[in-house]
């Protein structure tokens, strides 16, 4: 055992001295860390980001405010949420969580807690960003074709709202409900508002307010609405 | 004497016999981690020696106000690990963890008398070969390397509680192996 170990000393010293073995500089160590901590914080700000544009696009296409009535709403909220951005956003939090465990302040706390504080930060800095006119002039951009892809694409694609979500702005009363002119399309529809409707802000809508309806298509451009509430138009 | 990380400070500064003095430190240390959590492999030396020499390239990212064991045992468990993926091509090693996902109580270190100790030690090292390596490595850590939860957990990169969580584990499963005969520790 004796004889081995000396043959595995000397075996060590002759590849660091013979083979030319080198220790690597500090500094590069030091970019390394520098490197995994930038991509680190620009993998949190790109979460952020892709939470807050998910945020946008419920605010915009108007399932956001659908669970107030009900649990049909809350039906609508999880299909107008976008699939491919939400695997996208799990993707990335799985990334930066693997690159926060190589630290001791992230592999010490169960797997858990550390996602747990990922997600706790995407959520606030996502809401705070949602409320920010950055979207907006995004937003706005995309209209006109001055973004590229894939940006472009997606403000484009997420101003329609899904199955039996309506947005838009009442243009004239009618005997029973209203004509609105939808966001997405400029059309215009007839909302015919029955003693079931859901009305869980008040009836108080009058001509230039913006609408939320989720409602049964009854063909003819005529929307039977199952609940109206009035949001803000930003 | 000078400890670990004194020598491993000159060492840092391109003193290559001092750097020799750890390896004179480790070698027996590492060459019994691996014959144990390897089961003996024929080219134990070998990989030790790797070891080392990634230890060495290494050297300078060793930050001496911390200790130097939990470093280089880290080292030698991942080179362990991989060489464990290359054996076993079809079946995966430590894939999805779940004793690291969840917040666990912490298991306290029992302090047991040497009779008990010895007792239980000769019992794993039977049966150790038909452990899991996911349990074999903390058994071989505690009561073979003779460290702490702590310094485990710093080799393994998991949490204090789940080092409890995997010896507790193990031990269970040694217990069944053995007809249910307590293992302490």
């Amino acid at each position: 055992m004796d004889e081995l170990n000396k043959n595995l000393k000397q075996a060590v010293l002759d590849a660091i001295k013979k083979d030319g073995v080198k220790m690597r500089p500090r500094w590069h160590f030091l970019l390394l860390a520098i490197l995994t901590a930038t991509g680190a914080l620009i993998l949190l700000l790109t979460l952020v980001y892709l939470f807050s544009l998910v945020v946008f696009f419920l605010h915009q296409n108007g399932t956001w405010f659908a669970p107030s009535f009900g649990m049909r709403g809350w039906f609508d909220l999880l299909r107008g949420i976008p699939i491919y951005l939400l695997l996208l956003l799990a993707v990335f939090a799985i990334v930066l969580d693997t690159l926060v465990r190589r630290y001791s302040f992230g592999y010490r706390r169960p797997l858990l807690t550390s996602l747990g504080a990922i997600v706790a930060v995407v959520f606030i800095g996502g809401f705070a960003v949602a409320h920010t006119s950055l979207h907006h002039a995004l937003d706005f951009q995309a209209r006109h074709g001055h973004l590229p892809p894939p940006l472009g694409m997606w403000y484009g694609h997420h101003r329609a709202p899904p199955g039996d979500v309506y947005r838009g702005v009442i243009v004239a009363s009618t005997t029973y409900g209203f004509m609105i002119a939808l966001d997405d399309d400029g059309g215009t529809s007839t909302v015919i508002i029955t003693p079931q409707t859901r009305l869980p802000f008040g009836a108080d809508f009058s001509p230039g307010d913006t609408l939320i309806i989720v409602g049964d298509d009854m063909g003819t451009d005529t929307v039977r609405a199952f609940g109206i509430r009035e949001i803000d138009p930003e | 004497m000078p400890t670990d990380e004194e020598i491993a400070l000159k060492a840092q500064s391109g003193d290559t016999e001092s750097f020799g003095e750890l390896v004179g430190r480790y070698e027996a240390k590492l060459l019994r981690y691996a014959r144990k959590f390897l089961l003996e492999p024929d080219d134990a030396q070998d990989l030790v020696q790797d070891i080392f020499i990634k230890a060495y390239e290494n050297l300078r990212s060793f930050d001496a106000t911390r200790r130097f064991s939990p470093w280089i045992y880290r080292i030698a468990h991942n080179e362990f690990v991989n060489e464990l993926k290359k054996r076993q091509t079809r079946k995966t090693v430590f894939t999805i963890d779940f004793d690291t996902m969840f917040p666990n109580l912490q298991a306290p270190e029992r302090a047991d008398t040497a009779a008990l100790e010895r007792d239980s030690r000769e019992m794993m090292e039977k049966h150790l070969e038909k452990v899991d390596p996911k349990y074999r490595e903390p058994l071989v850590l505690y009561y073979i390397e003779g460290m702490d939860y702590r310094e485990i957990a710093e080799i393994l990169h998991i949490p204090v509680s789940t080092v409890g969580v995997r010896l507790s584990r193990a031990r269970g499963i040694l217990q069944k192996m053995a007809g249910d005969k307590t293992i302490y520790g």
